[in-house]
């Protein structure tokens, strides 16, 4: 996966902390489709499934997943629009 | 050392969730050639509720659900009793080589009692049904048991009233979006601490290990070859759903929530891996594990469908989240002993209407060996053509939607 590229600099965060499957992957889309082009938008999730549903969710719905860090519990997704 | 390094990267990253599955379903042919009985759950977790019972002091010797269960024995002499002992351990071992165990609150008191009810429904719809996700969706199916199919195909529609009830507006996260500003240092809310992450993988190891030779001592020492076997291959389902992130509630709930239908393609396909397989045990004379096709299963199916999206995991899929140390889901496996000790209750009084009085059909038995298989599998592909078509009427749904990105 995307986990040995340089961490971008996100300019919104979702932090999803808490939040079980799958309010992450829902609140992910809405939030992609309310920010701009060149934002870049930070989703922490401690939800670790949400590893299956967050990136194919993204890309299934025309965006893009520029990283993935999974090395802490909290799983944390940088994506564009 | 670099081999050492290599096999620990992998046991520490996630796994990929389609092979996984696949892998799930030839390891449940195995177990049912070994065991002679089909990977399950929640009928160990209604066995366990039959325990409290007469912890305190309940007698449940004339109930009938129990009789049905076999209460026999406990949790270390069964078969799936040790099953599921195996399989926390691999659960355990996955959530700490991978770094996933933290204490986890849930974000709002909504969740909690989406968690608790949601998890009585699940757990009650499940027994109704004779068996969860499991025993009567991925293993029930590959035995050629018709209950399987009404219940699965009802599950599938109690998911549906689950995501339009979870996606209204008081069910909603109220997590807010926030905007960052320029220059922010990414790096200062990472907590990793090296040296827990190097304990909590080593402590893995141990839990593994132990698991394994609690195996070795029951097939070599203690005489109990099921049993070991049993133990090894719930370690080997627990370590699968736990590192591949398995779960069979999203597989057909994501369909309708955000069009992703990866998961339920995949369950597909492990079922059609493992009906061939079960399929020649039985020819060799191990005997399919079949339940009424009554209105319990059409019922249960729609309630443990509806009840697993508002949980937000069915009775597998909790198991490896609260060994992450997800609270949520301690309270989720807590409410399904709850809703299968509430169906043990009141069975006497609906059993004959609505299960014992309708037919056990096995569809080997209905269309002959051949036929049979060849009934399933067509069962299956238009199980296949539903799924991509659901997909398909999401995505066209969403492309009318202005909102739509690029």
């Amino acid at each position: 996966m995307e986990n040995n590229t340089q961490i971008p600099t996100p300019t919104h965060r979702l932090d999803m902390h808490g939040e079980p499957c799958p309010y992450p992957a829902i609140k992910t889309l809405e939030a992609l489709r309310s920010i701009g082009d060149d934002d870049i938008l930070e989703i922490i999730s401690d939800c670790p499934q949400s590893i299956n549903n967050i990136p194919i969710d993204v890309r299934n719905h025309g965006f893009k997943v520029l990283h993935i860090d999974t090395s802490t519990p909290s799983v944390r997704y940088f994506v564009k629009r | 050392m670099n081999f050492l390094e290599d096999v620990k990267k992998y046991l520490v990253s996630f796994w990929q969730p389609v092979p996984a599955v696949i892998a799930l379903g030839v390891l449940s042919v195995y177990y049912f050639g070994i065991t002679g009985t089909y990977w399950a759950v929640t009928g160990e977790f209604t066995r366990w509720g039959g325990h409290a019972l007469q912890l305190f002091g309940v007698d449940i010797s004339e109930w009938g659900y129990f009789k049905i269960m076999h209460m026999d024995g406990n949790i270390f002499t069964r078969v799936d009793g040790v099953m599921i002992i195996g399989m926390f351990a691999g659960v355990m071992a996955a959530a700490l080589w991978g770094n996933n165990v933290k204490w986890r609150i849930p974000a709002s008191k909504i969740r909690i009692y989406q968690a608790l009810i949601g998890g009585i429904i699940a757990g009650f719809g499940a027994r109704l049904g004779m068996g969860c996700n499991l025993a009567s969706l991925f293993t029930g199916i590959p035995q050629f048991s018709a209950h399987a199919w009404f219940f699965t195909f009802a599950m599938i529609v109690g998911v549906y009233l689950g995501v339009k009830v979870t996606q209204l507006p008081f069910f909603q996260s109220k997590v807010k979006l926030q905007k960052l500003s320029c220059g922010i240092d990414v790096q200062s809310d990472k907590s990793r601490d090296e040296g827990k992450v190097k304990r909590f993988f080593t402590f893995g190891t141990f839990i593994f290990l132990a698991m394994v030779l609690w195996a070795m001592y029951l097939i070599f020492i203690a005489n109990s070859q099921k049993l070991g076997a049993a133990m090894l291959f719930g370690g080997a389902f627990g370590l699968i759903i736990a590192k591949a992130q398995i779960c069979f509630t999203s597989a057909f709930r994501d369909l309708f929530t955000t069009g992703r239908s990866q998961m339920a393609r995949a369950i597909v396909i492990g079922m059609v891996v493992s009906s061939i397989g079960v399929f020649s045990y039985i020819l060799l004379g191990t005997p399919p594990k079949i339940m009424w096709a009554g209105p319990n299963a059409i019922i249960g199916g729609v309630l443990f469908g509806f009840g697993i999206v508002v949980a937000g995991a069915c009775e597998c899929g909790w198991m490896y989240r609260a060994a992450e140390g997800q609270t949520h889901f301690w309270i989720v496996g807590i409410g399904n002993v709850i809703g299968a000790t509430l169906l043990a209750f009141v069975w006497d009084d609906i059993s004959v209407p609505l299960a014992t009085s309708w037919p056990k059909i096995n569809l080997l038995e209905s269309f002959g060996n051949y036929g049979g298989l060849f009934f399933n599998y067509l069962l299956l592909f238009l199980l296949f053509l539903l799924v991509l078509k659901l997909e398909k009427n999401y995505l066209k749904k969403l492309k009318g939607n202005t909102n739509y990105g690029k």
